[in-house]
């Protein structure tokens, strides 16, 4: 007998939602990972291959959490095309899931919009009108949660009430994850703004200010770089960040890549896979802009901003603005991070302050 | 003029390719050294710490001829004559050296996917100053050298196949296999232990039926790889033994793949990992456990 399809995917961050409406708006039913945590992360470490990069881990263990609440099938985007090891993600987790005797149905996408279309329309069973609905709902949602945090990472050192962005920005995640439909989206959406505009902030303009970059998906995924942004705004910064989901799918359109590489020529004359390329370019951007402090954020190992790392460390020595690099694996501990944060705050915010006079 | 070539990593991609080059258009040209104690402290001490072994090596090495040239070459292996990409580590290793070396690098892209290799030679030809027919008669005689070799490495694995010992292949990468220092030379040890070590590298590639693999690579070792593991399958094989240079992202991905088409047909496998803390004696116990157990 046909199993019923349970799907799931790799919980990344705040978009898993929107991953999870795209299906759902087309009547598939949906089983969520558990938000990543230290658990599932060793949970997903102790079967992966030692040196393979840290998400490679984190999405196994994603998987294994939904296969225990029911999931029979797993999609999961892999980047052909790219030159780094996310290529393989796809059909090594296929093949390490086979092995330890999982029953799941794999789907691989690729990143391109014809077979993500095809493979989604195959499985579904649904036209093509209500396909490009439920796209279209898929990516209205991707461009809000980012609009919403960005309006959090401005927010949360400007705030009166120490910790109310935050509340309001967890509750605004919830209701999001409760939509199923496009009529509900836009009053949702009401909502959501209606509450942010509710806080109260102090009126500063001038707030040391730090860029994150590095690799995507380390960036965007608060479970696994320790919800970084909101350390650093409860501390009085505001951070930025460029590199987001939906300035990757821009990439695919408007030739960023050529333009990318004419500014970052003096530094780098080739792509070294993955957004190598895009960490200089926007640590340029960022000097340029007088900013206060750049972090970059990795997983362990991972080959293109590993490559990139000494050149980051030469614009940092060129320029002398402040400068860290945290690598994330499945043994590094809260604590420490946390230590070598607060320690560039206090750079960050002298920097700024030396600046002034 | 004085061209130095760092004798690791690239370089043993086409090993005596690049000396025979500059040699034939008129340059002096000076390799660094084998591998030695010293070059690996300097290279681990300047390099990122999470980049892989081989990498530091490299730096190394590059290290090592800083103030000795007038050039120091590194070039940009992009895409080989199959377009398939090499490891994404060395597309940046121009500008890397750039920031590391106070002398000049000279560098050229080889990227088969815009140009060919005989046009980005020409153009490397240009960068020193020399005529294009000159170049050409240079790259015909770094061939026909790279040839020989290549035959001699043909008849070396027949030699071997054929031989009574016990056989085991060694899978790594050709800069693991040919510096001698960084395997903690893995090809006498096996030697002494009376076992006839087999490099994946002189086994003749057959271009296979492309869909013989559960997964097509996009690095060109990796397809290489694969492809020689399938050949060499063919011969009766006693054992099998992968080298990784620690965090080696490639190698990740490729030992899944390697270990399953061994395991499949049930030859025993080892894995191996080197970096700058590998002690002798505990890879000498491992390789004196797996012996026994053939």
């Amino acid at each position: 007998m046909e199993r019923e399809p349970i799907v799931t995917f790799a919980n990344w961050g705040n978009y898993t939602i929107a991953f999870k409406v795209l299906f759902e708006s087309l009547g598939i039913r949906v089983v969520l990972p558990e938000k990543t945590n230290p658990q599932a992360i060793l949970e997903g470490a102790k079967i992966s291959p030692e040196m393979f990069c840290f998400p490679f881990k984190v999405n196994l263990g994603n998987y294994l959490s939904a296969i225990r609440n029911g999931a029979n099938t797993i999609f999961m985007v892999t980047a052909t095309g790219g030159s780094c090891r996310l290529r393989y993600y796809a059909v090594t987790q296929d093949k390490i899931l086979k092995e330890s005797g999982e029953k799941v149905n794999f789907i691989i996408l690729d990143q391109g919009v014809r077979d993500i279309f095809l493979k989604v329309k195959k499985f579904s069973q649904k036209s093509i009108w209500q396909i490009l609905r439920a796209a279209k709902l898929c990516l209205e949602m991707l461009f809000f949660i980012e609009k919403i945090e960005k309006k959090a990472a401005f927010l949360r050192p400007r705030e009166i009430k120490k910790g109310k962005t935050d509340l309001v920005f967890s509750e605004a995640i919830k209701k999001l994850e409760k939509v199923k439909k496009e009529k509900d989206f836009k009053k949702v959406q009401k909502e959501i703004l209606e509450e942010f505009s509710k806080i109260e902030i102090q009126k500063i303009s001038n707030l040391p200010k730090v860029g994150i970059v590095g690799e995507i998906y380390t960036v965007c995924d608060p479970g696994v770089n320790f919800e970084i942004e909101k350390k650093l705004g409860r501390e009085g910064i505001e951070v930025h960040k460029e590199i987001t989901l939906s300035y990757h799918l821009s990439k695919k359109f408007l030739f960023v890549d050529w333009r990318i590489q004419r500014k970052i020529k003096k530094y780098l004359g080739s792509t070294v896979g993955g957004h190598g390329r895009d960490a200089i370019y926007e640590m340029l951007k960022y000097v340029k802009k007088g900013f206060d402090g750049v972090i970059q954020l990795l997983p362990a190992f991972c080959m293109p901003e590993t490559t990139v790392r000494p050149i980051l460390e030469k614009i940092h020595q060129e320029t002398g603005i402040p400068f860290l690099s945290l690598s994330f694996d499945e043994e590094v501990a809260e604590a420490g991070i946390d230590t070598r944060l607060e320690a560039f705050v206090d750079v960050v915010k002298n920097y700024h302050e030396s600046k002034k006079s | 003029m004085k061209i130095g070539i760092p004798q690791a990593l690239i370089y043993w991609k086409r090993p005596f390719f690049w000396e025979t080059f500059f040699q034939e258009l008129g340059f002096d040209v000076l390799l660094s050294p084998k591998t030695n104690k010293e070059i690996i402290e300097v290279g681990t001490k300047i390099s990122d710490p999470e980049t892989c072994f081989s990498n530091k090596v490299y730096f190394g090495h590059l290290k090592w001829l800083e103030g000795k040239v007038d050039l120091v070459f590194v070039p940009r292996l992009k895409t080989n004559q199959e377009k398939l990409e090499y490891c994404p580590k060395f597309f940046g290793l121009p500008d890397l050296a750039k920031i590391l070396l106070k002398t000049k690098i000279l560098t050229q892209e080889f990227d088969e996917k815009k140009k060919s290799f005989q046009q980005s030679i020409i153009e490397l030809g240009e960068k020193l100053k020399r005529k294009e027919k000159e170049t050409r008669k240079a790259l015909e005689k770094a061939l026909f050298q790279e040839g020989i070799l290549k035959e001699k490495a043909k008849e070396h694995f027949f030699e071997k196949i054929h031989s009574e010992r016990k056989k085991i292949v060694l899978i790594s990468h050709p800069y693991n296999l040919y510096d001698e220092f960084t395997n903690l030379r893995v090809k006498e040890r096996l030697e002494k232990l009376n076992i006839e070590p087999i490099f994946i590298d002189e086994v003749p590639s057959s271009p296979l039926q492309g869909q013989a693999f559960a997964i097509q690579f996009h690095w060109e070792f990796g397809k290489e790889m694969m492809e020689k593991i399938e050949e060499v399958l063919k011969y009766p094989l006693s054992g099998a033994i992968q080298i990784s240079s620690f965090a080696c992202g490639c190698d990740a991905v490729l030992k899944e793949f390697v270990e399953k088409s061994f395991k499949e047909k049930n030859i025993p496998f080892l894995y191996l990992i080197i970096d700058e803390h590998t002690g002798e004696a505990g890879f000498q116990t491992r390789l004196e456990a797996f012996v026994d157990t053939l």
